[in-house]
């Protein structure tokens, strides 16, 4: 009976431990199931193109590139354990994972392992900021993210006062406090709440914001806690602009919320379609599959620039290859990409985005 | 903003209220705690959302929500009746726990059945129909109402400002409560499903087919879970496959707070956990609502250990 019940995975071992060798393993770790489970399938959708392109060429070093894929459902237990998994299977380096709230913790596990980590969306900034040799982000960081929005807040939109929500968590709270940080002294903040994710009525805490007459709602959070909000904002009449950060870029967010997002402000990097260097990108991923994901070319770019640093130092020891990341010149789809000495990408250019007829499109 | 407050909280304990009826009506009976009563919740709201993307977008409101209604109470009932009959039948004389754990089992199932067969992202209401119901609903009450309730498509009352489908949420659980209280009241079933309850075997030592009437508590309960889920849907317009988690562990401190196995104790239990929820984060703060809602079960079942309305029972 009992070996019977292990034989799979004696089976899948061997089959593991043969591939070992000729090929290069490298992972990606995100939300593949649950509420966020589209983000998670953005990513692998970036990292898959990445790699079909470079096992074209004949992979690297002779080797073809493997993607081991890794679901943390947007836990941070998960997170963990999806990393020691990761560590264990001898990937080179791990894509992800998606919300801060998994990249922080997990970002330990893959240091003490050496495993390199590249994120392509957690903005939080403390996971560059523990001094990891082998940690990079390929996305802007949440302190530069929450300045950009209280500057807009205050100056472009000319607005005093000033509502915040968040949602708890490392990426959502995080934002929340450094956009409170920079309007705190020119503003009247008049809330400062955090929500539970997850939720679906969201009109209690609304309600109360109601009596606060605020200006401007600033949240700090994910795509389907706002698009109910603002629909529930609708409906007991709380008129205020609402204003978030890159976690609310996502097309799902106006599925949810319907016409109720007209008008939404959201920071985030500059629009794909009208980078030049991404022609290729979205070219190649719309034909493969379909809707472009806000974070589906910074995991392309991800992908791209850890193998090509492979590439470059020719070698896959993990060190050799953090080592050479650090110093790497890359011309991504993204732009030009150099990281400083966090891990962190040099320049990180956030824009205003906003709903229009039921489109992100970029504010003028 | 009190008034906006407790219709907030109405409407979500209405909801409350409906899943907290299953949880109890099992309880009186059978003296377990069904787990999977959330996930059946969560496969009513399914079941209303491809109602609406198979038949839906070309019927008019007056049609289409009185057969929604019915088809996804209709099918989440033989959910319900199914997995009585394979999941907790054959163990009717198997010791308590063994039931407990088949009805976690089976709840876990019922999340990755639905996961595996409709997908892992959001399904979302279509907004076009949630947005011409409410208009219908608002048509329609404009017509009984005087006309300074009806504010865009919206019931406004002093400043409070609700949107119809949030009366329909409130109104339809009432609606069905009282229809439930009338069952087990008036009817011959009713009657059966009281005695059912009160002791099983003595019950079906009298004559009364007690598997029948363990199917028919489950298949009533079912329904009503269904017309909760669907009316979720329509409101917030967002499910996916794990709503029926939060939502049943919700309800089933409802059942708790209102005296488990007590129904009016679940109508109750859940209208005050709703209200608890939207009051506190009304007044004290939204990121606590949680805990002030479990803070008042803790003190209830501290000094009134049979829930609000639950009778005090001896020693077995």
């Amino acid at each position: 009976m009992a070996i019977k019940k292990y034989l799979p995975c004696l089976l899948l071992l061997c089959v593991s431990a043969c591939k070992k060798e000729d090929v290069i393993r490298i992972g990606i770790a995100g939300p593949l199931t649950g509420d966020q489970a589209k983000m998670g399938y953005d990513l692998i959708n970036g990292v898959t193109l990445a790699i079909d392109e470079w096992n074209a060429k004949g992979g690297i070093l002779g080797k073809k590139i493997v993607m081991l894929k890794g679901d943390d459902r947007r836990d941070p237990r998960e997170a963990v354990s999806v990393a020691n998994k990761m560590a264990n299977e001898d990937v080179v380096g791990v894509i992800g994972h998606f919300n801060s709230s998994c990249s922080v913790p997990a970002s330990t596990i893959y240091n003490e392992a050496g495993v390199i980590q590249i994120t392509p969306a957690s903005t939080n900034p403390k996971l560059t900021e523990q001094g990891f040799k082998n940690v990079f982000r390929i996305c802007g960081r949440d302190d530069q993210q929450g300045l950009v929005g209280a500057r807009f807040v205050l100056e472009r939109l000319k607005k005093h006062k000033i509502a915040i929500l968040h949602d708890k968590t490392t990426y959502g709270q995080g934002l929340a406090d450094e956009f409170k940080k920079n309007v705190e002294n020119k503003a009247d903040v008049v809330a400062y709440e955090g929500i539970v994710q997850g939720e679906n009525d969201y009109t209690a805490v609304l309600t109360k914001l109601k009596q606060q007459t605020p200006e401007v709602i600033y949240f700090g959070g994910i795509y389907p806690e706002a698009g109910l909000m603002v629909k529930q904002m609708k409906e007991i009449g709380l008129e205020a602009i609402f204003v978030a950060g890159d976690g609310v870029i996502d097309p799902e967010f106006i599925k949810i919320g319907g016409k109720a997002t007209e008008g939404v402000y959201l920071s985030f990097g500059p629009s794909v379609k009208e980078l030049p260097t991404a022609k290729h990108f979205i070219d190649e991923y719309t034909k493969r599959f379909g809707e472009i994901g806000p974070y589906s070319v910074y995991s392309y770019d991800a992908a791209n620039i850890l193998l090509s640093a492979m590439e470059r130092c020719k070698n896959t020891e993990r060190d050799k290859v953090a080592e050479t990341l650090r110093n790497i010149k890359y011309d991504g789809a993204i732009g030009h990409i150099e990281f400083d000495e966090h891990g962190d990408v040099k320049v990180a250019p956030y824009i205003f985005w906003v709903v229009k007829d039921g489109k992100f499109v970029p504010a003028q | 903003m009190l008034l906006q407050q407790i219709l907030n909280g109405l409407t979500v304990g209405g909801v409350y209220a409906l899943i907290a009826l299953g949880y109890t009506m099992v309880y009186g009976i059978l003296q377990i705690i069904n787990f999977a009563h959330g996930e059946i919740y969560m496969i009513g709201a399914y079941f209303g959302i491809i109602f609406i993307a198979s038949v839906g977008s070309n019927l008019s409101v007056s049609i289409l929500l009185p057969t929604m209604f019915i088809f996804a109470m209709f099918f989440t009932a033989c959910y319900g009746f199914t997995i009585e009959k394979i999941g907790y039948q054959p163990l009717r004389k198997a010791p308590r726990l063994s039931l407990l754990i088949t009805a976690l089992g089976v709840s876990i199932f019922l999340q990755n059945y639905v996961m595996l067969t409709q997908g892992a992202r959001d399904k979302v209401f279509p907004h076009t129909i949630s947005e011409n119901i409410n208009s219908s609903l608002a048509h329609f009450f404009s017509n009984i109402l005087p006309q300074k309730y009806v504010v865009h498509n919206n019931l406004r009352i002093l400043n409070a400002q609700i949107s119809f489908i949030q009366l329909l949420i409130i109104l339809t659980s009432i609606i069905l409560m009282i229809l439930l209280n009338l069952l087990i009241t008036r009817t011959r079933t009713g009657k059966a499903m009281r005695a059912t309850a009160q002791d099983l075997k003595m019950a079906s030592l009298v004559g009364i087919d007690t598997d029948k009437i363990i199917s028919t508590t489950f298949i009533i309960g079912s329904a009503l879970a269904a017309a909760a889920g669907i009316m979720v849907a329509i409101y917030y317009g967002r499910i996916h496959y794990f709503i029926g988690y939060i939502a049943g562990i919700k309800a089933f401190t409802a059942a708790v707070l209102g005296g488990i196995g007590n129904i009016y104790g679940a109508m109750l239990g859940g209208l005050v956990l709703g209200l608890v929820e939207s009051l506190s984060s009304g007044y004290i703060s939204c990121e606590y609502k949680d805990v002030y809602a479990f803070i008042i079960l803790i003190l209830i079942l501290i000094f009134r250990p049979q829930g609000l309305l639950g009778k005090r029972k001896g020693e077995y």
